[in-house]
């Protein structure tokens, strides 16, 4: 006998509808093959789903049992099907009706028939939403997809659940999803006393989108900005939060439908996989991606190998990154926000006022030119973070993050009805924007003092765009240049 | 004593062109005296009477002081055929100036914009220089002073020579405004045409950039565009009529790649990229700026100038960002503190 249950296999963020064939064949030894271009952890699904039959009180097939995962050219990986393999055998030996093949299925199953969550669950409720089936996951991973709207998630927590589940004579058991995987509390400027100058700068980041560098000595507190961050961005919408979630599924990462945008601060000694994502077997999203619609920050970049901030380079310009493998490619989303921290010489105290610098001037050069030239260019603003004194410690704490987000987002709405963020302006945008004699005098007088190229042109005006935009000026004056300048000059 | 042999050689009042090329044969000033002392040059006899004249005398009875080629800016200095020495009157102004120049048979268009752009140039704090001749280059001097700004003239004359003679009070108005009267030719140099076209080459060498307003297809302004191209100075042209004789000039500058003025604020804008922006920006108050002051004692953060001045931290970026365009103040490691 034959019979057909749906799953779901992921290609990068993307999931595609994959079709569990099994047929039941008479002969009198018995096998389990399968077939598909499975990975290791597909081909061992067959104990797995043989025990978990035997433990869940169903007869374990006899004769010739062949499973075909359809497309055959797609890799699969994982043992995300362990359950639609188990249902359809058991479809296919007649221990159940066939309508018990109507769904979507996804599930690792244990040895003694428990069903296990895997990677994907909000993807292949996507799928099933649009083939109009229910979809069948761990319980966990059920409260997680249930996000879905218009979805229609069973949670199961066995094999013996997930046939009542799939015959519809059983409705399901939904967990929602563990409080560990909700984001860590973001952090809100009104803990940063001080820093007038670097608040003004992280506000002006926020409403144009434009990637930051900080630069200060130790302890000033570049850390603590950079994870504000988030608090004073607009919230996620629906649809973004979704994508969101999707990129952080491929990632085996859950985020429980939060709106923040992600926060993502991967150390200076991470690989370049687990930057840019790649890895063994079935490509993973790296950090560029998990950051994607949110916040990579990068501290220490002076301590970065110059390996991963090439690798870096891509993503950053394109949005998106896309990883070859061996007769496919995989693409991830990576639209983010860079934000990065530097101490400006190794010791971190040069030009501090209380503190020597120590540093050699060799020292310091080959310091900077870790992050120089095209990389430093990345960032439409930099701005340095100078150690509190005594005075500001003690003082007043400054604007919350709400205030702070009030102007951010009146800012963003102007760019939304203008079509695109600020960050992302072309060149031909910039041009049609309408300039002040005093703002084009302004930035004709600084192609000489910066040695502005053609892309440091075009970053000034952006960022004096969003001034102008903070300011709720349609058209761009000396003020806004004179400060988007002031956020061009090196550290 | 090389000085004052030059002074005597350039007060034979000789073709620029043969003074040039007579120092180059006799290798100087005092040879070249000597040369035509002895017959082995051959002058007119207008120029041999010169011989007995004492130029230092002369000079300083036309209230003219001597600038001699090393004395120059180094713009015009610099430039293969610039002139042995000058005759000055007033103070020269170390700034680069901003040429402004055109056809003496103006039209009320052109005349309009000379005066206006004049009186923009010297209102950013910039010198205008033109040749004071009727027309566009007097309108050009007007607005210059108009604008309360520094003026220099070019003659094609001695600089005791009131020509054109409506335009005297217009030279002493210049002076007093602290500008200068500047010529090649010795005191009582008469306004002969052949004077004229060398002229042209020392107002586009104390220039950086040079406006032509109007200009005819066969007229003095486009000699001195023609020279300040070759000098390397950004030339610009006001763009006209394309019937109108006195426009063809300028609209053929632009065909061959002048760069066009549409405005007072088009102008200023071009001027940015070629000298920086303005030393005198519109609205900037010299030394009651409290920030200067405050950066005047030794370097502050902008943290520490927000707070001392009492401004929000955009407000304190802004001025200190255009302060620095100016080049009043300079940034480093983000301590700030006065040129």
């Amino acid at each position: 006998m034959f019979a057909s249950v749906s799953s779901t296999a992921l290609v990068g963020v993307d999931t595609r509808p994959v079709q569990v064939e099994v047929h039941a064949g008479q002969s009198t030894k018995s096998s389990f093959s399968i077939v598909g271009l499975p990975d290791t952890a597909v081909r061992e699904a067959r104990e797995r789903v043989l025990s978990a039959l035997a433990s869940s009180g169903f007869k374990v097939p006899e004769g010739r049992i062949t499973v075909n995962l359809s497309p055959a050219d797609l890799p699969k990986a994982g043992s995300a099907y362990d359950l639609p393999i188990a249902l359809a055998t058991l479809v296919a030996t007649g221990q159940v009706g066939a309508a018990a093949t109507r769904v979507v299925a996804l599930g690792e199953l244990a040895l003694n028939g428990a069903v296990r969550s895997v990677r994907g669950g909000l993807g292949a409720a996507m799928v099933a939403r649009r083939m109009s089936l229910p979809c069948i996951l761990a319980p966990d991973a059920a409260g997680e997809a249930g996000r879905v709207p218009d979805s229609d998630v069973r949670g199961a927590a066995d094999l013996v659940e997930a046939v009542g589940v799939a015959r519809g004579t059983c409705p399901g058991t939904v967990l929602e999803p563990s409080p560990v995987t909700r984001p860590d509390r973001i952090a809100d400027l009104a803990d940063v006393r001080g820093q007038v100058v670097a608040r003004r700068a992280l506000e002006v980041a926020a409403a144009g989108g434009h990637h930051l560098l900080m630069s200060g000595p130790p302890g000033a507190g570049k850390t603590m900005l950079a994870a504000a961050l988030p608090s004073v961005l607009p919230p996620l919408t629906e649809e973004e939060a979704l994508e969101v979630a999707l990129v952080w599924g491929a990632a085996g990462l859950a985020r429980a439908g939060s709106h923040i945008p992600p926060f993502r601060s991967p150390h200076h000694t991470a690989t370049v996989a687990a930057m840019v994502g790649g890895g063994s077997g079935l490509p993973s999203p790296g950090e560029v991606s998990t950051a994607h619609r949110g916040v990579l920050f990068i501290d220490e970049l002076g301590e970065v190998p110059s390996r991963l901030l090439n690798a870096l380079r891509q993503p950053i310009e394109d949005g998106h990154i896309t990883i070859a493998r061996r007769g496919h490619s995989v693409r991830f989303p990576s639209a983010f926000q860079l934000v990065a921290a530097t101490n400006p010489c190794p010791c971190g105290f040069e030009n501090d006022r209380l503190v020597g610098c120590r540093c050699t001037e060799t020292a310091k050069e080959r310091y900077r030119s870790r992050f120089s030239g095209p990389f430093l260019d990345r960032f439409d603003m930099r701005v340095r973070v100078e150690r509190l004194d005594l005075d500001a410690m003690t003082g007043p704490p400054g604007e919350s993050s709400a205030e702070v987000k009030e102007r951010v987002l009146a800012a963003r709405t102007i760019q939304v009805e203008r079509g695109r963020l600020n960050r992302l302006l072309a060149r031909r945008d910039l041009d049609r924007q309408s300039y002040t004699a005093g703002a084009t005098r302004l930035l004709a007088s600084a192609v000489d003092r910066f040695q502005l190229t053609a892309r440091g042109w075009d970053r000034v005006r952006r960022v004096a765009r969003t001034v102008s935009d903070l300011a709720g000026r349609d058209d761009i004056d000396q003020d806004a240049v004179a400060e988007a300048l002031a956020y061009r000059k090196t550290l | 004593m090389t000085g004052s042999d030059r002074l005597r050689l350039a007060s034979l009042g000789l073709h620029p062109d043969r003074v040039r090329k007579l120092l180059v044969d006799w290798g100087n000033a005092r040879a070249v005296l000597r040369a035509v002392e002895r017959g082995q040059v051959e002058v007119s006899a207008a120029v041999r009477d010169r011989l007995d004249v004492d130029a230092a005398a002369a000079a300083r009875a036309a209230g003219a002081s001597v600038l001699l080629r090393e004395e120059l800016p180094d713009a015009l200095a610099s430039l293969p055929d610039a002139p042995d020495l000058l005759y000055l009157r007033g103070v020269l102004s170390s700034l680069p100036g901003v040429a402004i120049v055109g056809s003496r048979r103006a039209t009320s268009y052109g005349l309009r914009l000379a005066r206006l752009f004049g009186r923009a140039v010297a209102e950013a704090g910039w010198p205008v220089v033109s040749g004071l001749a009727r027309g566009i280059d007097g309108a050009a001097h007007i607005g210059c002073l108009d604008g309360g700004g520094v003026g220099l003239a070019v003659l094609g004359c001695g600089v005791d020579v009131a020509y054109p003679p409506e335009h005297r009070d217009l030279a002493t108005r210049l002076l007093d405004g602290g500008g200068a009267v500047l010529s090649e030719y010795a005191p009582g140099a008469r306004p002969e045409s052949w004077r004229f076209p060398p002229r042209n080459r020392i107002i586009s060498g104390l220039s950086s950039v040079v406006v032509v307003v109007e200009a005819s297809v066969k007229g003095g302004a486009l000699i001195t565009a023609g020279r300040a191209l070759e000098q390397g100075r950004l030339v610009l042209a006001v763009p006209g009529d394309v019937n109108r004789d006195t426009s063809r000039g300028c609209n053929l500058l632009i065909r061959d790649g002048a760069h066009p003025v549409l405005d007072v604020d088009d102008l200023l804008t071009s001027l940015t990229f070629v000298l920086g922006l303005p030393p005198h920006p519109a609205g900037a108050g010299d030394g009651d700026d409290p920030l200067l002051q405050l950066v005047a004692g030794g370097g502050m953060t902008l943290e520490a100038l927000a707070i001392a001045l009492g401004c929000s931290a955009s407000e304190t970026i802004r001025r200190v960002s255009i302060l620095e365009a100016t080049g009043a103040v300079s940034t480093e490691g983000g301590v700030v503190s006065a040129r």
